[in-house]
């Protein structure tokens, strides 16, 4: 019983880690420093080819 | 604009092929690109005012074309690159004129297809840009080139030290925030077994590994995340000055190292108590950080740059200087459209000068050789040679500036309510704790029982949600004054506008439009009003001078157009001559028509400043000017009045004019021939005296009074030392903005105020409790749960209130044109 809380705890850790581990190389990385760009620019980067965005102004 | 052909009749853009978008237009037909401009000239025509599509006149903006092009070459910009490797070098500036999230695109697409270019980022939220690139296949000034092709303005930046520590701050809070958080969230799990455990019973050697794994990870929270605190509780005992640093530390320290001991001894551990108030109050001041990051970014925004950089001239070439080198002797050019980067004498050339962020002269002033001109006028006609009589560092502007450090550094920082709360909860809180203690051992209990019930005390009485009183309350107000068109520099400014009892206005460009209007019109015996005006307006039409605007608009307030006039030529400090099929106008100073003697009535007695129309050289007539009151300031000083605030007048003005403002306005006090030193030095006795005061004000001379003073306000348009002075910044030329900012102020103190009223109340009710020795770990936790949920709700309802005090003050009709 309390061998499987240990490892689960252990487990549960390790994983909780990993992402906070990620979490400081996104900050690190100036992934939070634009919060409000990145929503548009996903809407305006439509593939060169399709010319709908012309309208769009 | 001419309409008939394939470009937009509104935006006068060429229109795409395959659109065909038509309307009438009296009896014309005209073309539109989209639309969008379609809705927009229906909307305009439809209120009866195509009259704007004749009278404006956006292709010359006054500044002649290329200016800013040639303020960049690599020399200039060399400064600003930083090399990443042998190849690649960055660099990074700000871009005027993006308006949207379109603008970021189309700047990112093309810069990405120039070749050498790697990588360019422009953020959406600060407007700037950060290129990386080949210094040797494209060189800087290309890129600064290519993008002001695009219409927008690239601005080399460095980042002061201020900015890059609030950077820094804003990372590592956010990193030790995402620690906590991290943590916490592991903790909550462990917490959920150990409080089900003590409703339901649990096996004492699963409850002992519970709580290791439970210390183990609140640890790094309270010594890394909390570092912040406990190293500001250190600092407030080391001033003994009780802070609310201190009464957090206190709180998480003791909880912590209770349980520690509890751990071992086999009680109830307070772990998670501990961790909440560390994660829930950096939180806190996560909010209340990013909320002054964004109002300083629009700041920026708001803010043009100074001329670092002068042009050099030895009369056969011109190369670019830094003005910084610049030294008395040297000549420079400057271009009409340009700030003068040093005091300095005109050595060749004559213009006129916009001393207005100086002297806060409204009217351009005429210089010519030989005049003494200060650093920051705006050259306003004609490209002139100075010579330097000034370096960089004694001009005008630097004088200003060790002023503004001077009263910055004489300021006291504005003590948060939270802290001067602290500073009378803490030592009631430890008096508490000692009388636990002395009733616990004088009972008899067991010494480690008496300190148990005194340490529960202090653990109980620290409420998490202390931390988000404040920020919470500041960040939803700052959002809406944002949305609003007013930017807090943070929380403290918004306590400090709702204490404030004093409110100093500046007089021109405050309380003032600051450019002149058309008062009367005297015609010459014999001449019509309307003929006169008819060709005055004329005359006006080709010249950008304020006076001339005035008597255009003054024009067309009558009904009378101007009519094409085949040539003007602008005299500088004189006037202008117009041609106008056989009549030769002349319209200027009474000087400039004396000189071609023609004769003129005596001056009659007024202050106002006057022009002149003669024709053919005939004395025609005479147009009176004034620089006319804000048609809100009225309503705003009385409003402010009736908040129980003094105002006051400070101006460098004689004192007949003051006078009039004043009564028209309804101004309590004033002070007149005041220079900006005296503005400060004033502020300064009225502080001594206990009073707080907000310093409204646009101009260079004000930049000290507004720093000197508690509160800071300046509006958009204001020169950029103001602006960068300023504590509170409105970002529409609208005084009425003052008033709700103080409004909204007073509004977030009391909410603040009820905030720090229940997160304390709910762990009051607990310090009985934990006198008492019956303290256990779910009391605390609800007793944080429910004062924090009810701080939070508490301050979002300053969002409605907001709303609704903006509905019952209509906005200026201004507004409405998205400026």
């Amino acid at each position: 019983m309390i061998k499987s809380i240990v490892i689960l705890i252990l487990l549960s850790l390790f994983v909780g880690t990993g992402v906070w581990l990620f979490f400081i190389w996104a900050v690190k990385k100036g992934e939070f420093d634009d919060v409000e760009g990145p929503k548009y620019r996903m809407l305006l980067d439509v593939d060169e080819e399709n010319d709908h965005n012309k309208e769009s102004k | 604009m001419n309409s008939k052909t394939d470009i937009c009749h509104h935006c006068g853009l060429p229109i795409p092929d395959g659109i065909d978008i038509r309307d009438h237009y009296g009896d014309q037909e005209v073309l539109f690109c989209c639309h969008g401009c379609h809705g927009a000239f229906l909307i305009i025509s439809g209120s009866g005012l195509e009259r704007f599509y004749q009278q404006r006149d956006w292709p010359d903006s006054g500044y002649p074309e290329g200016v800013y092009e040639t303020n960049f070459d690599d020399t200039t910009l060399k400064p600003y690159i930083v090399p990443i490797n042998e190849r690649l070098s960055e660099i990074s500036f700000l871009v005027d004129g993006i308006r949207c999230a379109t603008c970021v695109w189309l700047l990112e697409k093309v810069l990405k297809q120039k070749d050498g270019v790697e990588d360019i980022r422009v953020n959406y939220g600060s407007h700037r840009a950060r290129i990386v690139f080949d210094q040797i296949k494209i060189p800087p000034q290309k890129l600064f080139t290519a993008i002001s092709k695009l219409g927008y303005l690239p601005r080399p930046y460095s980042r002061n030290a201020f900015q890059e520590a609030a950077a820094r701050e804003q990372k590592s809070l956010l990193i030790r925030f995402g620690t906590a958080g991290f943590l916490s969230m592991q903790l909550m799990g462990y917490s959920l077994a150990l409080y089900a455990g003590y409703f339901h019973g649990i096996d004492p050697n699963v409850r002992q590994l519970i709580q290791y794994f439970a210390a183990a990870v609140t640890t790094p929270v309270v010594f890394y995340s909390g570092w912040p605190f406990l190293s500001g509780a250190i600092r407030s005992l080391v001033n003994r000055a009780p802070s609310m640093d201190l009464l957090i530390a206190l709180g998480v320290t003791t909880a912590y190292c209770y349980s520690l001991f509890a751990m071992f001894t086999g009680g109830e551990v307070y772990f998670d108590t501990a961790a909440m108030i560390v994660t829930l109050i950096l939180l806190g001041r996560l909010l209340e950080n990013s909320a002054r990051n964004r109002s300083m970014s629009g700041i920026d925004k708001l803010m043009q740059l100074a001329p670092d950089t002068a042009r050099q001239t030895d009369g056969t070439k011109n190369w670019t200087v830094q003005s910084i080198n610049l030294k008395p002797g040297d000549c420079i050019i400057v271009l009409p459209g340009e700030r003068i980067p040093v005091d300095a004498i005109v050595s060749d050339g004559e213009s006129e000068f916009d001393e207005s962020t100086i002297t806060g002269e409204a009217l351009p002033v005429y210089h010519t050789t030989g005049d003494q001109i200060t650093s920051g006028s705006l050259n306003l006609t004609n490209s002139i040679t100075l010579e330097v009589t000034r370096i960089k560092a004694d001009s005008f502007i630097s004088r200003m500036n060790r002023l503004v450090e001077e009263a910055q550094n004489r300021k006291a920082p504005v003590q948060s309510l939270a802290d001067r709360i602290a500073s009378f909860f803490v030592p009631i809180v430890i008096g508490i704790a000692i009388m636990t203690w002395s009733f616990w051992a004088w009972q008899g209990d067991g010494n480690v029982n008496a300190v148990l019930n005194a340490v529960a005390v202090l653990i109980v009485a620290c409420p998490c949600a202390l931390g988000l009183a404040t920020p919470t309350a500041v960040l939803v107000a700052t959002g809406q004054a944002a949305a609003s068109g007013i930017l807090f520099r943070g929380g403290d400014i918004l306590e400090g506008a709702s204490r404030a009892d004093i409110v100093a206005f500046d007089k021109t460009g405050t309380l003032t439009l600051g450019r002149p209007t058309v008062t009367d019109v005297i015609p010459a015996s014999g001449i019509d009003r309307n003929q006169l005006i008819q060709y005055a307006a004329n005359a006006a039409a080709g010249s950008n001078h304020p006076l001339a605007k005035a008597i255009a608009i003054y024009a067309t307030k009558n009904n009378i157009d101007a009519s094409q006039i085949q040539s003007t030529e602008t005299i500088p400090g004189r006037g202008l001559v117009a041609l106008s099929g056989d009549a030769h106008l002349r319209l200027g100073s009474r000087l400039f028509l004396q000189e071609s003697n023609i004769l003129l009535p005596d001056q009659q007695v007024h202050l106002q400043t006057e022009v002149h129309l003669a024709l053919n050289g005939t004395y025609f007539g005479t147009f009176l000017f004034t620089d006319p009151l804000r048609v809100e300031a009225k309503d705003t000083i009385e409003s402010l009045q009736k908040f129980g605030m003094e105002t006051v007048l400070l101006t460098g003005d004689r004192e007949g004019p003051t006078r009039e403002i004043i009564k028209a306005l309804g101004i309590s006090s004033y002070q007149s021939e005041m220079k900006p030193a005296d503005k400060a030095e004033w502020i300064l006795n009225k502080q001594q005296e206990g009073r707080i005061l907000i310093m409204v004000g646009d101009g260079i001379n004000d930049a000290p009074a507004l720093s000197q003073a508690d509160l800071g306000c300046a509006m958009a348009g204001g020169t950029d030392i103001a602006l960068e002075t300023s504590d509170l910044v409105l970002t529409r030329p609208d005084l009425a903005k003052l008033f709700t900012a103080i409004q909204l102020a007073r509004k977030t103190l009391t909410v603040i105020k009820q905030n720090l009223f229940w997160a304390f109340s709910y762990n009051i009710v607990a310090i009985p409790l934990a006198a008492s020795g019956l303290l256990a770990p779910i009391w605390a936790a609800a007793a944080m749960a429910s004062s924090s949920i009810l701080v939070i709700g508490n301050s979002l309802r300053l969002g409605r209130h907001l709303k609704k005090s903006i509905a019952n003050h209509p906005p200026m009709p201004l507004e409405s044109t998205n400026d």
